[in-house]
């Protein structure tokens, strides 16, 4: 057994989770490279060898495994630096991708403007030919279009081929045909073909999934194929894996050949994450919320299953991979305070990394989230990442005279209190938003949260909620990177199969080749990614919806139920589905049931690495504390010289009452009073809301 | 900045602040609720509902439309209850209420309203209202072209409590929904009723954070700030009076009627009037507004002129006045026919364009495509069931340019601007008996200008239905209603439709008509007009007249008509020195 690491590659940080043999963790960050991430991410393995006390091709030799989450894609359709792309699509809907079905997402603004087409009008070809909802033909593919495009797309050189076609998803026999011959007489494009992306039923939304998998495609291959080389070069001869969208991981082959399945990827392991967080206290049902320096992810796992979504949207291109359900806003530490005739506003706007809060004194001026929270005492000035970066409390203070507290008419303390303020009450709006909608009430949950940023906030947003446990895992900082090490491997395979839910409706025969040829399919990728069949699991799903309604739900069933066609059962699982997420079911009205798709999840297990619990501590506290310093406290609305912790030495079992500072390294944590905070079998610290006490 | 100082009431900004987040979050949250548990596709799909808080006496604390023409669609309805109810309101009331000659805006419009009490007494309401698939009258779905009165349209609710202190009422109940025809619009209701109750709770949950007096000094706080940020930018308007006028088409009964609007703004200092007066009058059939319509329709287009961000509650109107005589189509009397009346927003807003095109002309915009509609019904042989299908996807023209952006593609009327989605051409399908041919871009559609109108769309579908009945539903469909264009810019296209019948004739139905009996077999073609253009199309950079015909989305001829750019029929090359000679250039 060897070291393990976890890579995530973000905007600003690349960060690593080194898991050794013996369990112990180290974490570290690099600044992130773009022009090629694949540089930051070898820097950072140098540094990690230094840890580990060995020469980097002795290191590299020794890791068994490297799961790796990267943005390159996700960067790529932001900035427009995406391939070029032609795309051959139904005659007479040609504009189907540029319309995003005549949305524009701010009602009242004229100016605003639909983004870029991602194929151009000139590139996106038209080919007769079609078939009908239930896959028959009713046109014959006219091959001489197809020849005409791809002449047309040879001349303009591109380096990618989408192919979309109506209905393919029922019938894909004129998309395999354009395909091969857009593969024999264009070998090096990357291809990407709608019924093999996504066979699933609505044309603007495989469209857009195919063509986005085509535009970011050969940039993928080209970043795995450096990151590849790189690593064999350095002496690397594991296994390296991939964090996809759907907070599983594949093989870099696998996801070269779906390269949109990376397009969400970036936050997608931190439910998992979450989940082995949480593992000490048995709970498995938890928001988990990670704020950096610009953003705040928000997500809710529920019985051990965190939320998937199939209506994703990159750069407002719809992505209908599923994907794990996030909702993100534009907030973190460096989310920019500004005055809207009278009101405080918080962000979207960041300083970022360049030129960062005012308190960096790297020549940002404008007033930022940190900045307050170094004013409220909430962040030290000569301990953040753990002394590293010396902050300046009389710049961030300056900032926030003149930029916030002067046109309110305020005190500067009062005025980086409403900053803080502002913030939680932001973010707890955007964690109610994603529990309302799942027809949840956050009070029952606890709230995971990570970030370098968020457990200064953590209290005050599950006070904001009503919610009684916060827990901020020992790792907080670098939450992904530890969720990719905890990952199985995982593939979605989608069929498209329209009718009424009932022996009258399903062809039973149809059906059971449509799931023949997916757990074929879904057997194959896993056996080339080399899980044994004992480590497979397949999980089924029916996309169901009362007939006449536009959306359907996600429904679990098994394969069992699927091939005895036990539709009772599964319309009663439909209706209770139903009822929760939307409030009410059509169960009395004896409504029909529509079937839309047939989904089935493969997992592969990984071995994870074993939880190594810490021996319990009788231990005080009272050692760990490095003095006190001035901290805002929102109860009584003044400062008050509070204890600071040195919380990289707190120990499990450990316990101690607010108002208290923990410092860390790579965090710190406020603990208001009215909260305990105890150490847990992880490391991890869980604050509790005393006045909650008596509701558990 | 000083002015923060002038409020006599010593009020604390970030607590306002944070009040009014509160707030928007409370309407966002009955507005899930609503998406969660509405049944009807117009609501949870085409989403077409508002939520909202209001004060005591009915002023809006704050709303959030999910469509624009629902902007200014509750508050006059709250005031009229407030006024009629007077004391006689109670905890757990719950009050319905649609009728347009008490401050309602559709009669599909239903909306729900319940009092908020505080220590018993009437503190604040929550609301919402939304388009029931069916509201009773001669035509199912409501739209009638054919009405002459209000009761040939619908069912007037005039505010009814349907629970008294929080005891359903089963017999007003059972009356209201007697009238109604289909059983999903009782349970869209409920669902609306849920919304409220949503609503309720999180006012109870801001009434245990704040203090009476410290929770009426933050909200006047934020009606101030509304106010402020719109008198500043009236203020930035030169004043004078500017006038404009603009045309409706087609009563419905005349053929070749048209309907003048007048309109004279009058911005002094900080305030703003519109008049209305000198509009033609209410006419015969349904072309007529309510006065809460036509209000709605002003104030989605003035936000379209200032900063859209100025929060949604009352303050934001004081600086507004509106002058619209009884008797118009634009405030027709009891007991005239108005189902048409939101519709009437296109021509509203094309006149306030013009208007202000002389006082604010980098704001405003060239003409938006004034939206056609047709909705199908019939039947289904495929599953020999009934279906009925509103054809988004082939209204939604394009809009009008406006300095320095392009107008929008196949966005659609101005009612709501960009909020309704088109059908997926699959789905589309696997709903309705219909086979669509095409959907595109219709080349040439769009308004030429220095920045050009959005395109319109051509819409081509084979109806494979049986017993099909199409109800025409719009404007735009004659010459002069094509979408102007500013400062030189040119109109856009025209909007049109034509029914192709098998036997080889075809129809060209009027803008408001009722088409019965439409074989199978029959094709559907439409074509919805683009937007207008802006500015001088020979200011227009040639390249990027060159790309939109390289993307055949301009012809050769149009360029060179319309822009003076010349470009090559075969290599489709741009010839700078033909182009600089037609475009008077050295």
């Amino acid at each position: 057994m060897g070291y393990r690491i976890g890579i995530d590659v973000g905007g600003t940080f690349t960060d690593y989770l080194l898991l050794r043999p013996d369990g112990s963790t180290h974490v570290h960050k690099v600044l992130s490279s773009p022009a090629d991430p694949s540089e930051a991410v070898l820097l950072g393995l140098i540094d990690l060898a230094a840890v580990a006390g060995a020469p980097v091709a002795d290191f590299l030799a020794q890791v068994d495994i490297i799961v790796h989450g990267t943005t390159v894609t996700t960067n790529a359709v932001l900035t427009g630096n995406t391939a070029r792309t032609g795309l051959l699509t139904t005659h007479g809907f040609r504009d189907a991708l540029e319309m995003r079905r005549g949305v524009r997402e701010a009602f009242y603004d004229n100016k605003f403007t639909a983004p870029p087409a991602l194929v151009p009008r000139r590139l996106r070809l038209p080919v007769r030919g079609r078939m009908d909802p239930g896959g028959r033909e009713i046109e014959a593919l006219q091959i001489e279009d197809v020849e005409l495009a791809i002449a047309e797309l040879l001349a303009r050189e591109v380096e990618a081929v989408a192919i979309c076609f109506m209905h393919a998803y029922a019938n894909p026999a004129h998309e395999e045909k354009a395909a091969e011959l857009v593969a024999r007489r264009m070998p090096h494009a990357y291809l990407s073909v709608s019924n093999r992306v996504l066979p699933q039923v609505r044309f603007y939304e495989r469209s857009s999934t195919t063509v986005l998998n085509a535009v970011v495609g050969p940039i993928l291959k080209r970043y795995m194929e450096n990151l590849r080389r790189r690593l064999a070069g350095s002496g690397f001869h594991g296994v390296l894996r991939i964090m996809q969208s759907n907070g599983g991981v594949t093989s870099p082959a696998a996801v070269a050949a779906l390269a949109a399945s990376t397009l969400l990827s970036g936050p997608a392991a931190a439910p998992t994450a979450g989940l082995a967080a949480m593992q000490p206290h048995k709970e498995d049902s938890f928001i988990c919320v990670d704020m950096g320096g610009t953003s705040f992810d928000a997500a809710m796992v529920v019985g051990g299953q965190p939320s998937i979504t199939s209506t994703g949207s990159v750069n407002r291109f719809a992505l209908a991979l599923p994907s794990m359900e996030i909702n993100t806003i534009g907030a973190g530490g460096g989310s920019i305070a500004w005055i809207d005739h009278g009101m405080l506003r918080m962000g979207p706007q960041s300083a970022g990394a360049v030129p960062g809060p005012a308190c960096y004194g790297k020549g940002g001026e404008q007033p930022t989230c940190s900045d307050a929270n170094l004013v409220l005492g909430y962040l030290s000035p000569d301990f953040f990442a753990g002394g590293r970066i010396r902050l300046d409390p009389q710049a961030a203070l300056d900032a926030i005279s003149v930029q916030v507290a002067c046109p309110l008419a305020l005190d500067p303390v009062r005025a980086a209190y409403g900053m803080y303020h502002v913030m939680n009450v932001n973010m707890a709006s955007a964690i109610r938003e994603i529990s309302v909608q799942k027809g949840r009430d956050p009070r029952g949950f606890a709230l995971v949260c990570a970030g370098g940023a968020g457990a200064v906030h953590a209290a005050m947003i599950a006070r904001e909620l009503g919610i009684r446990r916060i827990v901020v895992p020992r790792e907080a900082s670098i939450f992904c990177a530890t969720g990719m090490l905890h990952t199985d491997l995982k593939h979605d395979f989608v069929r498209s199969y329209a009718t009424i839910l009932g022996p009258a409706g399903v062809d039973r025969g149809h059906l059971g080749a449509l799931l023949d040829a997916m757990t074929e399919e879904a057997h194959g990728v896993l056996a080339s990614e080399g899980i044994s069949p004992s480590q497979r699991r397949l999980v089924h799903a029916l996309d169901l919806r009362y007939l006449g309604q536009y959306h359907e739900v996600a429904v679990e069933t098994t394969a069992d139920q699927l091939r005895e066609g036990a539709w009772d059962a599964i319309r009663e699982a439909f209706h209770q589905r139903h009822d929760r997420l939307f409030g009410y079911a059509l169960r009395e009205d004896d409504a029909a049931v529509e079937l839309v798709s047939i989904r089935i999840a493969a997992l592969g297990g990984t071995d994870k690495p074993a939880a190594v619990h810490e021996p319990l501590s009788e231990a005080s506290v009272e050692h760990l504390c490095k003095g006190h310093r001035s901290v805002y406290q929102p109860d009584s609305g003044g400062f008050a010289q509070t204890p600071v912790y040195d919380g990289d030495r707190l120990r499990h079992g450990n316990r101690l009452e607010g108002p208290a500072m923990i410092e860390k390294v790579t965090t710190s944590i406020f603990v208001p009073a009215g909260f305990s905070l105890a150490v847990d079998a992880l490391g991890g610290c869980v604050l509790e809301d005393q006045s909650k006490r008596e509701l558990a | 900045m000083t002015w923060i100082s002038d409020t006599a009431t010593k009020v604390d900004p970030i607590e306002a602040s944070v009040l009014h987040r509160r707030l928007k979050s409370i309407t966002e949250e009955m507005g899930l609720t609503l998406l969660r548990t509405t049944r009807s596709p117009i609501l949870n799909e085409a989403r077409d509902f508002v939520t909202g808080l209001y004060d005591a006496r009915g002023q809006m604390l704050e709303q959030t439309e999910y469509i624009p023409v629902l902007a200014f669609a509750l508050q006059p309805a709250c005031e009229h209850i407030v006024a009629f109810f007077g004391d006689d309101l109670h905890e757990g009331d719950v009050i319905l209420h649609n009728d347009v000659f008490s401050g309602g805006n559709q009669n599909n419009d239903v909306a729900v309203f319940r009092p908020i009490f505080r220590a018993g007494k009437l503190a604040a309401w929550a609301a919402c209202k939304g388009h029931q698939a069916d509201i009773g009258g001669a035509q199912a779905g409501g739209y009638n072209p054919e009405a002459r009165e209000v009761w040939q349209e619908a069912l007037r609710i005039t505010p009814i409590k349907v629970y008294a202190a929080g005891e359903l009422r089963r017999d007003v109940w059972r009356m209201i929904f007697a009238n109604i025809r289909y059983r999903i619009v009782e349970e869209d209701i409920k669902a609306q009723i849920g919304a409220t109750r949503v609503g309720e709770r999180g006012m109870q949950d801001l009434f245990s954070r704040f203090d009476g007096p410290r929770l009426e000094a933050c909200i006047d706080y934020l009606f101030g700030a509304a106010e402020r940020m719109v008198r500043r930018e009236i203020a930035a308007i030169a004043d004078g009076v500017y006038r404009a006028e603009s045309w409706a088409f087609y009563d419905g009964v005349n053929e070749g009627s048209r309907m003048k609007i007048k309109l004279a703004v009058s911005v002094a200092g900080d305030e703003v009037t519109f008049d209305f007066s000198g509009s033609a009058p209410q006419t015969p059939g349904f072309v007529n507004a309510p006065c809460a319509a036509t209000a709605s329709a002003l104030l989605l287009t003035f936000l379209m002129l200032i900063n859209p961000d100025v929060p949604h509650n009352a303050g934001l109107l004081r600086a507004i006045r509106i002058v619209n005589p009884e008797g118009s189509f634009l405030n027709a009397r009891f007991p005239a026919a108005t189902t048409f009346g939101n519709s009437i927003t296109g021509p509203i807003s094309d006149a306030i364009f013009r208007a202000f095109a002389q006082a604010l002309p980098k704001m405003v915009c060239a003409g938006w495509n004034r939206m056609l509609g047709f909705t199908v019904t019939g039947q289904d042989p495929r599953h020999a069931r009934p279906y009925v299908d509103i054809l988004f996807l082939a209204l939604k023209g394009g809009s009008g340019a406006t300095w320095n952006a392009d107008g929008y593609n196949h966005i659609g009327l101005i009612n709501c601007a960009g909020g309704i989605l088109a059908q997926d051409y699959e789905m589309f399908e696997i709903h309705d008996p219909h086979r669509l041919v095409r959907h595109e871009y219709a080349p040439d559609s769009a308004g030429a200008g220095r920045w050009r109108g959005g395109l319109g769309v051509e819409t081509e579908f084979v109806i494979e239905g049986e017993n099909v009945t199409g109800i025409a539903f719009g404007d735009g469909a004659e010459e002069e209603a094509r979408a102007f264009g500013l400062f030189g810019g040119k109109p856009g296209s025209i909007n049109s439709i034509e029914i192709g019948y098998p036997d080889g004739a075809t129809i060209h139905p009027k803008s408001k008509a009722i088409i019965r009996n439409i074989p199978r077999g029959a094709v559907f073609r439409q074509r919805a007009g683009g937007g207008g253009g802006y500015g001088d199309p020979h200011e227009r950079d040639e390249q990027l007249v060159l790309a939109d015909v390289l993307d055949g989305l301009l012809s050769v001829d149009g360029a060179r008509a319309d822009y003076g750019v010349v470009i090559d029929q075969v290599s489709l090359a741009l010839d700078p020195s033909a182009t600089n000679l037609l475009r008077g250039r050295p």
